[in-house]
C-alpha cells in the first residue's frame, strides 16, 4: 500500500508544452510537446494516471477526469485504468471528457460530455452541448450533432488547429505564468 | 417565482367567430371595433419578401420568379443550417509555365453545425467565391412547365367566362377590374372559398389576349413498377448513408434516398406579414419595409391598451379553504384609468375552465394612474393620493397598482387551480376623430367601458 501512495502522482509536462498556473492539475498526468492548457482548465486523475499526446488544445474550463464509476466505491479492488488521449486533439470551453481512450484528431465541442465507457477514434466530432454516454466505440469521421445527437459521417477529418495552437503557444507566455517544465522520472 | 411571469398563466378571452384564448402579448387590439384580436381573426397579408441570412429585399415579383428562395444564401441539405463559403488554397498550375503552380483559391461550402462540406456529395470547388454553385436540374421541369401553361389557359378561359355570365346578368355597369387580377386581396373574393383556380387565374399577364391552345398529354399509367432490388432484405443497412425523411422531404424534387445525394438547395425566404381586422379593415401592424428594421408604423397591440393582470404571489392552496391571491395591474395608457372586476356569473358560458372560487368585494373601482414615462426624473412631482381600501389594495407603485382576490379551491383532483373573472375599464379612444362639438369646450374623448373575461392559472393545490 506504501507503495502505492508513493508511485509518481505528479504532473509530468514536458518540454514545449504550455500549461498555464490557473489549471487545475490533479494525479498522476503526463502532458506531451506542444499541447496547450489554458487557465481553468481542469485534469483531474483520481482513478488513475491520465496521459496526453502532443499537439492538444484544452480550453478554459474544460474537465478532464479519470474518475471512478459513480457506484463503486473507492479504494475497493479497481485497478487504476490509463486514460489516454491521442494527438491534436481539441477540447473546446467547458466539455466534460471521462473517456478512457481518445485517438487523433477529435474534436469535443463547446459544452459537451462525454461517458467513461466511449471510446473516440479518429477524426470524430462532438458536438456542443451532446451528451455522449453510450459504451460504445464511436468509429472514424463521425460527426455527432443536433439536440437529438444526430450522426453523420464526415468524408475527411477535422484539421489539425497548427495555426491556433502556434498563436497561442506565442501569446499565452505573455499574459500568463507557466507551470514548469518537469520531465518524467522526476518529482516536482 | 418567474414561472408565475409565464405568459400563459394569465389569459384573456376573444370574442370572435370562435372564441379564442390567449395571453394579452399575444393579442390585439382593435381600436375602432375596440375589441380584442387573435391571430385568427384578423387576415394576414404579406408585405414583403426578405432572405434571413443575407437580410436581402426581394419585391415580390422577383421572388415569385424565384420561387421564393433567395440567389446568394444556400441551405445546409443536412441539418438546415446556413452554409458558409470557405476558402482553401490549392495548387494549381500556371497557364504560361505548365511545371511551376501557384496557390489560387477555391470555395467550397461548409456547414457550422454538422460539418457537412460540398466536397460531401461530389461538388467540385469553385474559383468565385459567390454565383458558382448551382441547383441540379428537376428531371421532370419540362412537364411540370407545360402543364402549369395549360392549367393557367384553363383558369384564363374560365375567368373570362365567369366575368362575362356575371356582367351579363348584372345590367350595372361594373368596372373592368372586378375579377382582380390577384385574387383573394378583397372581401367579396375572400368569402368564397370554392372559387375553381382563382389563384392560378391571376398568373397569367396576357388578358383579353387569345393564346395558343395548348394541349396535354395524359399521364401514362404503367402496369408494371420497378422490382425490388434483391438483396433488399438482407442487406445490412448503414445508417449515416440513409437520409433521414425530414432531409428527403425537403427536396421533394428528388427525394434522394443517399446521404451522397444531397445538393443543397437555396435558402427560402422570409416574409414580413401585415394583419389586418376583419370587420373594419383597418390595420392593426404594419411593419417597416427594411428587413434590418424591427420596428412597425402600425403597432396595435393588445398590451398597450388593456390593462395587464399578472399574478404576483400564491399563498398554499388547500381544498375548500380561503386564501389570498396577489395580484398586480398595470396600466399601460397615460391618463387615469378605473378598472372593476366582477366574479363570474354562475351560468357564464365563457366561464368552463374554472375550478375555484373567487371572492372578490363587490363594488371595488381600483383606480391607475396613468403611465408617466418622465414621473422618475421629476423630484418635484407631488405623489398622487388616492384613497386605498387597505384590504384590497397592497401596494401602489407609479401606473402598478397590487391587489388581493381571495380563492377558494372547488375541485380536490391533480390539475391546476384555475380562476376566473371579469374585467371592466374604461377606454379612451384618442384615434376616433374629435368631432367638434357644439359647445366648443370639452376635447377629451368619451369614455367607453370594456368588458374582458380574465382567467388565471394558479397551480396546484398544496400537497
Amino acid at each position: 500500500m506504501a507503495d502505492k501512495l508513493n508511485t509518481q502522482k505528479s504532473v509530468k509536462i514536458a518540454a514545449g508544452a504550455v500549461v498555464c498556473v490557473e489549471s487545475e492539475i490533479r494525479g498522476d498526468v503526463t502532458i506531451g510537446p506542444r499541447t496547450v492548457v489554458h487557465p481553468k482548465a481542469r485534469i483531474i486523475a483520481e482513478a488513475g494516471p491520465i496521459v496526453i499526446g502532443e499537439g492538444n488544445l484544452i480550453e478554459e474550463q474544460a474537465l478532464i477526469i479519470n474518475s471512478y464509476p459513480e457506484n463503486i466505491m473507492p479504494d475497493s479492488e479497481m485497478e487504476p485504468k490509463t486514460m489516454t488521449i491521442g494527438i491534436n486533439n481539441v477540447f473546446e470551453v467547458g466539455c466534460v471528457s471521462q473517456a478512457l481512450k481518445i485517438g487523433d484528431n477529435n474534436v469535443i465541442e463547446s459544452k459537451a460530455d462525454v461517458g467513461r465507457n466511449v471510446i473516440l477514434t479518429s477524426g470524430c466530432i462532438i458536438g456542443a452541448f451532446c451528451q455522449v454516454n453510450t459504451c460504445e466505440v464511436i468509429p472514424e469521421n463521425t460527426v455527432i450533432y443536433g439536440s437529438g445527437c444526430m450522426r453523420r459521417v464526415q468524408t475527411e477529418r477535422p484539421q489539425p488547429q497548427t495555426l491556433q495552437l502556434d498563436f497561442l503557444m506565442k501569446i499565452l507566455p505573455n499574459y500568463h505564468h507557466l507551470k514548469k517544465t518537469v520531465k518524467a522520472g522526476q518529482t516536482s | 417565482m418567474a414561472s408565475l411571469l409565464q405568459p400563459n398563466r394569465v389569459v384573456y378571452l376573444v370574442r370572435g367567430e370562435k372564441n379564442i384564448i390567449a395571453p394579452l402579448s399575444q393579442l390585439y387590439f382593435c381600436r375602432y371595433c375596440s375589441e380584442l384580436r387573435s391571430l385568427e381573426c384578423v387576415s394576414h397579408e404579406v408585405d414583403s419578401h426578405y432572405c434571413p441570412s443575407c437580410l436581402e429585399n426581394m419585391p415580390s415579383a422577383e421572388a415569385k420568379l424565384k420561387k421564393n428562395r433567395c440567389a446568394n444564401c444556400f441551405d445546409c441539405p443536412c441539418c438546415m443550417h446556413t452554409l458558409s463559403t470557405r476558402a482553401t488554397n490549392i495548387p494549381a498550375p500556371v497557364p504560361d509555365d505548365p511545371t511551376k503552380t501557384t496557390m489560387k483559391k477555391a470555395y467550397y461550402l461548409a456547414c457550422g453545425f454538422c460539418r457537412w462540406t460540398s466536397r460531401d456529395v461530389g461538388m467540385a470547388d469553385k474559383s468565385v467565391a459567390s454565383g458558382g454553385w448551382q441547383e441540379p436540374e428537376n428531371p421532370h421541369a419540362q412537364r411540370i412547365g407545360k402543364l402549369i401553361e395549360y392549367y393557367q389557359q384553363l383558369a384564363h378561359r374560365e375567368k373570362q367566362e365567369r366575368d362575362r355570365k356575371k356582367l351579363t346578368r348584372r345590367r350595372q355597369c361594373m368596372p373592368l377590374a372586378f375579377s382582380e387580377k390577384y385574387g383573394l386581396g378583397t372581401r367579396l373574393q375572400r368569402q368564397r372559398p370554392g372559387a375553381p383556380l382563382s389563384n392560378l387565374a391571376g398568373l397569367s399577364l396576357k388578358e383579353g389576349e387569345d393564346q395558343k391552345e395548348i394541349s396535354i398529354e395524359p399521364a401514362q399509367a404503367l402496369d408494371e413498377v420497378e422490382p425490388l432490388p434483391e438483396d433488399f432484405y438482407t442487406r445490412p443497412v448503414s445508417l449515416p448513408e440513409v437520409t433521414t425523411l425530414r432531409q428527403r422531404l425537403l427536396q421533394p424534387d428528388f427525394q434522394p434516398a443517399g446521404a451522397s445525394q444531397l445538393h443543397p438547395r437555396h435558402k427560402h425566404l422570409l416574409m414580413k406579414r401585415s394583419l389586418r381586422c376583419r370587420k373594419c379593415e383597418h390595420n392593426l401592424s404594419k411593419p417597416e419595409f427594411n428587413p434590418t428594421s424591427i420596428k412597425f408604423k402600425i403597432q396595435l397591440v393588445a398590451v398597450s391598451y388593456i390593462p395587464e393582470v399578472r399574478i404576483m404571489s400564491i399563498p398554499n392552496l388547500r381544498y375548500m379553504k380561503e386564501s389570498q391571491v396577489l395580484l398586480t395591474l398595470t396600466n399601460p395608457v397615460e391618463n387615469i384609468t378605473h378598472v372593476s372586476l366582477a366574479a363570474c356569473e354562475e351560468d357564464d358560458p365563457d366561464d368552463i375552465n374554472r375550478t375555484a372560487q373567487v371572492i372578490l368585494v363587490p363594488n371595488t373601482q381600483l383606480v391607475l394612474a396613468g403611465k408617466d414615462a418622465a414621473a422618475e426624473y421629476d423630484e418635484l412631482a407631488e405623489p398622487q393620493d388616492f384613497q386605498d381600501d387597505p384590504d384590497v389594495v397592497a401596494f401602489r407603485k407609479s401606473n402598478k397598482i397590487g391587489f388581493f382576490i381571495k380563492v377558494i379551491p372547488q375541485k380536490e383532483e391533480d390539475t391546476d387551480v384555475t380562476v376566473a373573472f371579469k374585467m371592466r375599464h374604461d377606454f379612451r379612444n384618442l384615434a376616433a376623430p374629435v368631432r367638434p362639438s357644439d359647445e366648443g369646450g370639452d376635447a377629451a374623448a368619451e369614455a367607453i367601458w370594456l368588458t374582458h373575461h380574465v382567467e388565471l392559472r394558479l397551480g396546484p393545490l398544496a400537497p
